[in-house]
């Protein structure tokens, strides 16, 4: 199974929005969509989801236009929200039955789900009198109760603890270990890179840039070094200006070319007291800034 | 289809589960059952009543306990005064006859010691005359129901009609019996009686109106709690905005009438129980004298007015970005319906249902439920009238749903400020 949103324009009035959009994503994987605050994923998501039409493109499902009566769609909203004054298993089971099950298998789904969350003593009780962390895994339920071929997160670990982050993460695999489409947006880099085989990046309502996340970071030149040293100033002032500090104390080398890294490497292990020395790899925060790092 | 079943069970569980919504039922129940036992409990209490003053009347003496008690009632003290003591007389004989309710009393005193009488709370008021054709009323606070003037000017017409008969030679028997002739008349209503009618449709009106406007801002309320808290994220993923809108008034609808039939039947079960201690009752009979086929035009024109309302409040409430701009909000719809309230109560009053104003707002949609369903009730309105008017309501009631449901879709994605009619049209043509 294999979700393709297919060069979609989305404008609201005179203001485009998006733009050729355009990417796909695998069953059994998750994806990472992102991009700024304003840069157009929400919108991507809702067409997706058939909350309002593309103004043109087209989104398919196994290669066929997506057909939202019998495909089920799981979101998880950036904004959370459900009704505060009706009780947890009241308006979960009800936004099941909403996307076609039976009442009866709602209640056994969510019961289900309740309990695979530790959140099954919480069941009678009314949303408003619960913690944000546990208001939050009640929303994932309403994302996952349906048992959808399609799960769309947003910001889905904003509000919980490391433990809650944790089972959140062990339901996540489990839920791409079944085959299904899984996209995440978050602004959370580090979850992305954990999670997500392959991103897009939407900038200004275009993806700035798409595809396997491992590809992505093969395809940066590795000609730079990261060395952690006792002496770092000395190395600085042997090595002249292709040296430069980072955020943690290391120094990142700039090598002339990726063919000469490992004699470098010889070279600085046996002339300074090194204590770490690597191929420097660019982390999904710095891919994010230099692709979405312009206005939005 | 299952989607708005599965909304309208929801919502109307909502209701049903609501405290508030059966204290309401409840509270209006139990406020309507005191009524309807009044008579009764009013009458065993003043035969307990009874009972104790005959106790007392044996035990004690019985013509002093009846002496007080015609002093007490008679505390309320009218002065009368008049220069000529012809007219003294006349009127002082007159008056204690016509005002029992007052202990009349001829004063000699000036006007300026009457009105210090009457200021200091020793009488209650006072009639100065002039002459049989002239006087001066007095009272402190003067009552919006003080009709005393009137039955003065009656008295008096007649104490000179008579003066004049007797002057004019004409036999004080034959005089008397020349004031007292009764005119007998019948009349026959071949149409509707608007006496008859006017109570049983004032209340009808009047629970149309408050049921309309209490449950149209529900509607508004729930749509905007559901955007302020958000669950409108995931509803509008997982269903229709057409199943929610029309879910949601129907289901309010249904919550509305189900608290009506809780009332009215509450109303008719309890006055059929105390049937004889309200048969002398002409106003409260008239009421439950109503014919069933207008219970069938009010189910109707409940419904149909029900919808074009609680449709454009539910549309109203998608577009509020706060709670709190809720009122504000609905308030064009609010006036809307008051004001063809009023044109209809008016119509009413003044006995006009049938003026061209009342036929015009018996076919306008906003107005119709109320207008065509007080002139059914009040006049004759001829069928093809009534068939047209509920066609137009069916018609404007699903034109109005229909578009109450593309401004909920949009609505209900613009967060920030309250956007502006324009704003929606054109968020609709982009949608």
């Amino acid at each position: 199974m294999e979700l393709v949103i297919n060069g979609v324009y989305k404008s609201f009035g005179e203001k485009e929005v998006l733009s050729d959009v355009s990417f796909k994503v695998e069953g059994g994987s998750a994806f990472g969509l992102l991009g700024r605050n304003g840069a157009g994923k929400t919108t991507t998501i809702r067409i997706i989801m058939g909350v309002f039409a593309a103004d043109s493109g087209e989104i398919l499902l196994g290669g066929k236009p997506i057909d939202r009566s019998k495909v089920g769609i799981g979101y998880l909203p950036e904004e959370r929200g459900l009704y505060p004054k009706k009780t947890i298993i009241d308006q979960l089971t009800y936004l099941s039955e909403l996307k076609g099950m039976k009442r009866s298998d709602a209640v056994a789904s969510v019961d289900k789900w309740l309990a695979r969350l530790e959140m099954s003593e919480y069941r009678n009780k009314r949303l408003d009198t619960l913690s944000k962390g546990n208001q939050q895994k009640i929303q994932l339920v309403t994302a996952l109760a349906h048992d959808p071929q399609i799960v769309i997160l947003d910001e889905p670990f904003s509000g919980l603890d490391p433990v809650n982050a944790m089972l959140l993460k062990d339901i996540v695999r489990e839920e791409i270990g079944r085959g299904k489409v899984v996209i995440f947006s978050s602004h959370q880099m580090s979850y992305i890179e954990e999670f997500c085989d392959s991103i897009a990046i939407i900038n200004r309502g275009r993806v700035a840039l798409h595809g396997d996340l491992r590809d992505i970071k093969r395809g940066y030149a590795r000609d730079r070094l990261i060395v952690r040293a006792v002496n770092t100033e000395k190395i600085k002032s042997d090595l002249g200006t292709c040296c430069a500090d980072t955020d943690d104390g290391s120094l990142m080398i700039k090598l002339n070319s990726s063919e000469e890294k490992h004699s470098v490497m010889n070279s600085l292990t046996a002339k300074y007291d090194i204590d770490e020395i690597r191929v420097y790899e660019p982390t999904l925060n710095d891919i994010f800034v230099e692709y979405a790092g312009g206005s939005i | 289809m299952k989607q708005f079943s599965t909304i309208l069970k929801f919502e109307l569980w909502g209701y049903l589960k609501n405290k508030i919504f059966v204290g309401i039922t409840v509270f209006l129940a139990l406020l309507i059952a005191v009524i309807m036992f009044f008579p009764r409990i009013t009458e065993a209490i003043s035969s307990d009543n009874g009972a104790v003053s005959e106790e007392n009347v044996d035990t004690e003496n019985g013509g002093d306990t009846s002496v007080g008690a015609v002093d007490s009632e008679n505390d309320r003290i009218m002065l009368i005064s008049a220069e000529e003591n012809d007219v003294q007389h006349l009127i002082e004989s007159a008056f204690s006859e016509a005002f029992t309710d007052y202990d009349v009393q001829l004063s000699d005193k000036n006007i300026d010691d009457i009105k210090a009488s009457v200021t200091g709370g020793e009488a209650e008021c006072a009639f100065v005359f002039d002459s049989l054709t002239s006087y001066t009323y007095y009272v402190d606070n003067l009552s919006m129901y003080d009709s005393n003037t009137e039955i003065a000017d009656t008295l008096l017409e007649n104490v000179c009609r008579m003066n004049a008969m007797l002057e004019a030679g004409i036999e004080p028997d034959e005089a008397a019996s020349l004031m007292s002739i009764q005119i007998e008349n019948e009349t026959v209503s071949l149409g509707k009686d608007q006496m008859q009618n006017f109570f049983y449709t004032y209340i009808m009106i009047f629970a149309l109106y408050m049921v309309i406007l209490l449950y149209g801002q529900m509607v508004a309320t729930n749509v905007a709690t559901e955007k302020s808290s958000r669950a409108m994220e995931v509803l509008i993923t997982s269903a229709s905005p057409t199943s929610m809108m029309f879910g949601k008034v129907i289901a309010s609808c249904i919550a509305g009438l189900l608290q009506l039939i809780a009332v009215f039947g509450s109303a008719v079960l309890f006055y059929n129980l105390n049937l004889s201690y309200w048969s002398d009752n002409m106003i409260i009979a008239s009421i439950f004298d109503m014919p069933i086929s207008l219970l069938g035009y009010m189910l109707l024109f409940f419904i149909l007015g029900f919808f074009i309302y609680a449709f454009m409040f539910g549309a109203i409430g998608s577009t509020a970005s706060k709670l709190e701009d809720i009122n504000t909000s609905v308030m064009p719809v609010t006036l809307v319906f008051i004001a063809s309230f009023i044109i209809v109560m008016y119509s009413m009053s003044s006995g006009s249902v049938d003026s061209t104003l009342m036929t015009v707002c018996s076919f306008v949609p906003f107005t119709s439920p109320m207008a065509m369903f007080t002139r059914i009730a009040m006049s004759t309105v001829t069928l093809w009238q009534i068939i047209t008017s509920a066609v137009i309501l069916v018609a404007s009631a699903s034109l109005i749903g229909v578009i109450a449901a593309k401004i909920y879709r949009v609505g209900v994605l613009m967060y920030g400020t309250s956007p502006k009619p324009s704003a929606i049209i054109k968020a609709i043509k982009n949608a």
